[in-house]
């Protein structure tokens, strides 16, 4: 009996052969076909050669990250077959090219698998060019798996629409090609298949393209941002909509512009961000120290990689952390969220354009490359019922009536009207200084800490609910163990619990967004009640939890750290906590 | 009606006797009161130095913003909101030392805001050291046996970057550089005006008489603004040294390019709900 649409799938070949636009659109059929569906990019940082992958898992039920072995493997190159057959699952196909790698059998050296070898470049040529024998492979994957063709027909209709019908039709016929060739070996007897499931359209979308969706929802309107791995898409996908939206989205002479940039859009009113990773983060250091006494509201988001310097430009890391609490000298409030997969993206993007200006500080949104560039399947956000709020800024009518404005006034907590340039009776200057109730620069003893406190003060008024970690698997008092994660390590995580719970194993995850403000009395009060407790990150140092400690005075004895650049795998999560506990 | 006085901030400046930022600060606001820009439409934007100071003394909107980069958030003040007149000052070590980037960036762009550089040639708040403008073999407290490196010539690099309005202007002669500041904010797109301004504390070197002994006015002497070329020739002179306009030439502005800040800037935009299906149907 075939497995009713679970399946894992991975290609493999050099930069510029496609290799990521045809994982994206084997990923989009199966959505299209109404599954779960997870996608990953693997690849180093070059623009021709070396070995790219995309790898995809879908399954009936929802999925947080790449599952198992793939059980399909398209090989665009000679050594994605090298490398990666040994890695099918038994049962698995593999597909290449017979016309360029004729001696794939003796290369794989496996018996137990289906050798779906295929002249694609002729296949493609006839099609109506040889570029396209990525395509005849696509067609390849879909046949072994029986999928409804008009579904792929749709998808490259879509996918190609404004280059023309002309090439549309010869994709088409492209991966009809491939498709037909497939199955007329494969013949319905392959180990998995895919049957078409009713239900309401989903999304398949990345941390980067949620968070962009998070930003326009929450009404960005000015987007400076210097291009950086893995942050750039947010550039790219800005930019294509800036018509769309009524967005100016300005590329910069670099990060430095950019932040400085957006601090002065946001002081004159616009909802203002940028993206970047640890290196241009780093040069925005000054100017986040700058928004934090000036309170002008900003939003950055950092994608992080592996560092430190350059490092691993297109790899993954999440040891930015403690950084991302202690950029900029001096003492402000800032406001850190690391989100853990794209519905939380959205929500989070959208949140900290909420909270930027409610509290008036830089909000640090921390992304990760696999956070950024994975895909998965999730409900449509347009569903989320989130509002826009703007906290203390005040209406060009009730400036017109304003006398001797104040724009730090001591309130009691700590957050005072703002007003905007433009509006009447408002003029003051927003200074990198220190300064008094008006803006005018200060070096007094106690109005300094006068407005230091203020400033500080504004971080307790988000509510603990809101900041609150999510708990998920087994209950407090049934758990073997509780594990901590943050950020992107929830998606493998949670698949973890899943393979523990066949293990035997009760566990419960502690999945924390907000480093800052920390949500100190719940995260205590559930490690304080567990009979076990672990911490997983990608990091070599564990700072989460030195902040856990830092914040609670609980020290997590045992940490998994991972720091190969890599992300976590559920197997490998599930292993190890099982160890920890005792159980095989 | 603006008048000059309804532009005192009722602080004091902070500046040594003598500074050229007094005359600046009387230029700009004589120039602010000329063109009759309310008050509240006005934002002076700055980095750190000295003259950086200047958004404290003058009653508009200001942005004290880092050192070297009152550029970006000018840029971004205009971007955001393009009713606005913008006027970013800062010193010749912020602008065209740490913010020399930005700078040239600038002139390229030819968005419509006004950039004065109170051109000293020395670093003053950091007690005196060598600036990108001071000249070739002066000595300061950190070039004591003479500045090795060349100094730049920044109208001739404003020139060469683009910009479409390049001028100079003297502390010691505020109806001039009241003239020029008013035509630099009149003018549309970027407005280069750098002034020469002595600092009475670190460069008595450089004292008003040399200024005045040395400076000689461009359109007295017939020179056109409107020949790049000549004005390139008038950047280079060094025995004498020329204020008034180099060069003006009208240009489409950057935000000519942007359509949907025609009728209302981008800060008045309503943003209490956005419908994204624009964008989020391509992830479907």
């Amino acid at each position: 009996m075939a497995d009713v649409n679970r399946v894992n799938f991975l290609i493999g070949g050099p930069a510029g052969a496609g290799v990521a636009s045809v994982g994206l659109l084997f990923a989009k059929c199966l959505q299209r076909s109404g599954l779960e569906v997870f996608g990953a990019n693997d690849y180093p940082s070059l623009i021709k050669g070396g070995h790219n992958i995309y790898a995809v898992s879908a399954s009936p039920q929802p999925i947080f990250s790449l599952l198992g072995k793939p059980d399909i493997l398209i090989a665009l190159d000679k050594k994605t077959v090298e490398v990666r057959a040994s890695e099918l699952s038994a049962g698995g196909a593999l597909i290449y090219d017979s016309s360029k790698v004729s001696t794939a059998k003796e290369i794989a050296k496996r018996q137990d698998i289906t050798y779906v070898g295929a002249p694609l470049s002729q296949m493609a040529a006839a099609a109506g060019g040889e570029i396209m024998f990525n395509t005849v492979a696509l067609g390849a994957a879909m046949g072994i798996l029986g999928l409804d063709f008009a579904i792929i027909e749709n998808m490259m209709a879509k996918m190609w629409a404004r280059k023309g019908q002309k090439v549309v039709d010869s994709n088409i016929a492209a991966a009809r090609a491939g498709y037909d060739f497939s199955k007329s070996i494969v013949n319905g007897s392959f180990k998995a298949k895919v049957e078409f499931v009713k239900r309401e359209k989903t999304l398949f979308i990345n941390g980067n393209e949620a968070s962009v969706a998070g930003a326009i929802a929450a009404g960005c309107k000015f987007v400076a941002e210097y291009p950086m791995s893995p942050s750039t898409a947010i550039l790219h996908l800005m930019a294509g909509h800036e018509l769309d939206f009524g967005i100016i989205v300005k590329q910069t002479e670099d990060e430095i512009a950019a932040a400085n940039m957006i601090a002065g859009a946001a002081f004159a009113g616009a909802r203002s961000m940028t993206a970047t990773s640890g290196g241009g983060f780093s040069l925005m250091s000054e100017a986040i120290g700058m928004m934090g006494i000036m309170e002008t509201p900003c939003v950055i988001f950092n994608s992080q990689r592996a560092g430190p310097s350059t490092g691993l430009p297109t790899y993954t890391e999440q040891a930015d952390l403690l950084f991302s609490l202690h950029t900029s000298q001096g003492e402000f409030p800032r406001v850190v969220i690391a989100p853990g997969d794209a519905t939380e993206c959205y929500v989070e993007a959208f949140n900290a354009f909420n909270i930027a200006e409610l509290l008036q500080v830089p909000v640090i949104v921390l992304l990760d490359k696999y956070l950024s560039e994975s895909s998965q399947t999730v409900e449509d956000f347009r569903k989320l019922p989130l509002k826009v709020e703007r906290g203390k800024l005040m209406s060009d009518e009730k400036m017109e009536a304003a006398a001797a404005f104040k724009r730090y006034e001591y309130t009691a907590n700590g957050i005072s009207n703002r007003c905007l340039p433009g509006q009447k009776n408002g003029m003051h200057v927003c200074s990198s200084y220190e300064h008094d109730e008006t803006g005018f620069t200060s070096e007094e003893g106690p109005e300094r800490v006068k407005q230091i406190d203020k400033r500080a003060t504004k971080l307790s008024v988000i509510p603990e609910v809101f900041i609150a970690p999510t708990f998920y698997g087994a209950s407090l008092a049934l758990a073997d163990i509780t594990i901590v994660c943050w950020g992107s390590t929830k998606g493998p995580a949670l698949e973890a619990l899943k393979l523990l719970e066949q293990r035997g194993v009760a566990a419960r995850l502690m999945h924390i967004r907000y480093a800052s403000p920390f949500p100190a009395a719940t995260v205590l009060k559930n490690l304080k009640a567990s009979k076990n407790t672990v911490i997983l990150e990608g990091n070599s140092e564990a700072q989460m939890r030195a902040l856990i400690l830092q914040k609670t005075g609980y020290y997590i004895e045992k940490a998994y750290l991972r720091y190969d650049a890599r992300p976590f795998t559920p197997e490998e999560i599930a292993a190890h906590i099982s160890q920890l506990v005792g159980r095989k | 009606m603006v008048t000059v006085s309804d532009l005192n901030s009722g602080h004091a400046p902070t500046w040594c006797p003598g500074c050229g930022d007094f005359g600046i600060l009387i230029a700009l606001k004589g120039a602010l009161a000329k063109l009759g820009i309310p008050q509240h439409d006005t934002v002076v934007v700055s980095g750190v130095g000295c003259g950086s100071k200047l958004p404290h003394f003058i009653k508009t909107y200001g942005f004290e913003g880092l050192h070297g980069r009152s550029i970006p958030p000018a840029q971004g003040i205009h971007l955001a909101n393009n009713k606005l007149t913008v006027v970013a000052v800062g010193g010749d070590g912020d602008g065209y030392g740490i913010g020399m980037g930005h700078f040239l960036h600038a002139m390229r762009r030819n968005m419509d805001f006004t950039y004065i550089v109170q051109n000293n040639e020395i670093y003053g708040l950091t007690t005196g050291q060598t600036s990108p403008t001071t000249k070739q073999g002066t000595k300061t407290r950190s070039t004591p046996n003479g500045a090795i490196e060349r100094e730049i010539n920044p109208i001739l690099m404003s020139l060469s970057a683009g910009a479409t309005f390049v001028a100079r202007g003297f502390s010691g002669d505020i109806p001039h550089l009241a003239d020029m500041i008013s035509q630099g904010i009149a003018h549309r797109g970027i407005a280069h005006i750098d002034v020469f301004q002595p600092c009475t504390t670190w460069r008595k070197d450089l004292p008003y008489d040399l200024y005045q002994k040395k400076i000689y006015k461009l359109d007295a002497e017939g020179h056109d603004p409107s020949n790049l070329e000549a004005a390139m020739k008038r950047a280079q002179e060094t025995e004498r040294w020329p204020i008034g306009v180099f060069y003006k030439t009208e240009k489409p502005i950057y935000t000519d390019e942007i359509p949907f800040i025609n009728d209302s800037p981008l800060a008045k935009h309503d943003i209490s709900s956005t419908d994204i299906s624009k964008y989020i149907e391509e992830f479907m």
